[in-house]
């Protein structure tokens, strides 16, 4: 088992946003959880995360977390390099390693050209795959994804994909939230959230 | 706590600072601009005047230019250092808090951060000791500049805690603007409180060890160590408040 949700419950004022929700995820597997826009998806994955604290209920990991948060968080003035540098220490990543990771991510998402750009000048869709390949510099072995393909071109949507799938069968647990599953098929499960639920 | 992550973080952090047009345009040109315009506004009538921490019957007797340069030489100090430690901690407050999701301890950001505003205050405290000194003469120059960089210490520590406590820009702009004006800009002016019927406020205020410590050296042969030592325990208290409410704020919540 790598994470386990249980009893969840978050209410911000009278509004309840979340319920009692639990679920659990084994390597290998590649989770959604849909719901519509201010549903509790993303306060569901800041608590998973850690950055939010819930009223009620655990949450349990095993392993490395890899998350990419809706907003592409980045520091406007670094180059695509230095935050690479930056997020290798957060993670422990050795410097012999972590070149040949940004290299492979770099030229799977086709942004190496780009690499001594500072993020102030890159466009959106730019910004975003830096954004998930920062939660993919360590080989996670829980990755949680929240909106990941927003601004995304087609050519990028299915390299999307393609890591994925390769990270599921290396045994990764994913876990995709987003407001619109469009592809069923990809995914072993999925979850709506529904008043606080998932259902 | 790792020396490295340490490391990696003041590098990015000044990397960071040096490429904001807007940082470098506050600490190069606004002192500048500040004592140019002194130089060629004020006079070079005699103003005879007390400092309130030394004893009452020392009398100074400065020219209006040269009590002029060096009380805004504090003040600047004190403006410029604040707003830089506000930007500091709070501009990029989500990104560093991804950056502690991905493996960082708070303390090894703080570390960093404070690193990298000793390293400013130092270097604003040198360049605008420096410049003053190229508009008037100053007695003991090395203690001035100490003095600059202890009112650096106290506003920069200032700085962090508003900014480690309030998330908005203008609100916290607000209030750091707003004690500095008062304090360091306007209320330990030495010609201002001399003649104030009521003084004692002032030695209550954050900006009052700080600036006695420079003016002092500035003008006169007294010690500093005084004022030096409770500049640097307010700034420290004022550390220590910024550094337990961004370390509750950041850390994570499991």
């Amino acid at each position: 088992m790598v994470l386990k949700v249980e009893n969840i419950a978050k209410a911000f004022g009278r509004n309840k946003v979340l319920k009692n929700v639990s679920f659990e995820m084994n390597h290998s597997s590649l989770y959604g959880i849909a719901g519509e826009n201010g549903s509790g998806k993303s306060t569901l994955l800041k608590i998973i995360v850690g950055e939010w604290k819930s009223d009620h209920g655990s949450i349990s990991m095993n392993g490395r977390l890899g998350y990419c948060p809706q907003k592409t968080l980045l520091f406007s003035h670094l180059t695509i390099d230095e935050h690479f540098n930056y997020f290798a220490a957060a993670y422990g990543i050795h410097k012999n390693e972590l070149s040949s990771r940004t290299e492979l991510l770099m030229n799977h998402f086709n942004f190496k050209r780009y690499r001594n750009e500072r993020i102030a000048r890159l466009s959106g869709g730019t910004l975003q795959k830096i954004s998930l390949a920062i939660a993919l510099l360590h080989r996670p072995d829980l990755l949680i994804l929240d909106e990941p393909y927003n601004g995304f071109d087609w050519d990028t949507y299915l390299r999307f994909w393609d890591y994925t799938n390769q990270l599921k069968g290396e045994g990764c647990a994913i876990l995709i939230v987003t407001h619109l599953i469009t592809e069923k098929e990809r995914f072993d499960r999925i979850y709506n959230l529904i008043q606080g639920e998932l259902i | 706590m790792s020396r490295e992550r340490i490391i990696t973080g003041l590098l990015m952090i000044l990397k960071m600072l040096v490429r904001r047009r807007i940082i470098l345009i506050a600490l190069v040109i606004i002192p500048l601009a500040f004592l140019t315009g002194i130089e060629l506004t004020a006079s070079q009538r005699m103003i005879p005047f007390r400092l309130a921490s030394l004893d009452v019957k020392v009398f100074i007797e400065e020219s209006q230019k040269q009590i002029a340069l060096v009380f805004f030489a504090v003040a600047n100090t004190g403006f410029l250092v604040s707003f830089l430690a506000l930007n500091l901690i709070q501009i990029d407050s989500e990104v560093n808090r991804r950056l502690i999701i991905c493996g960082y301890q708070p303390y090894e950001l703080v570390v960093s951060n404070l690193l990298s505003l000793l390293l400013v205050i130092v270097t604003i405290a040198i360049y605008i000791g420096l410049l003053v000194n190229a508009f008037v003469p100053i007695k003991h120059l090395p203690l001035f500049i100490f003095g600059l960089t202890l009112i650096g210490f106290v506003y920069g520590c200032y700085g962090l805690t508003i900014g480690s406590m309030i998330r908005g820009k203008l609100e916290g702009i607000l209030l750091v603007f707003l004690l500095a004006n008062i304090d360091v800009g306007w209320l330990q002016n030495p010609t201002y409180y001399a003649e104030a019927h009521n003084n004692i406020i002032i030695r209550y205020l954050p900006a009052y060890f700080p600036s006695q410590s420079a003016i002092i050296a500035a003008f006169t042969d007294y010690s500093i160590a005084n004022a030096g030592f409770y500049s640097l325990l307010i700034g420290s208290g004022f550390l220590i408040l910024s550094m337990v409410i961004f370390y509750n704020k950041m850390r994570l919540k499991k």
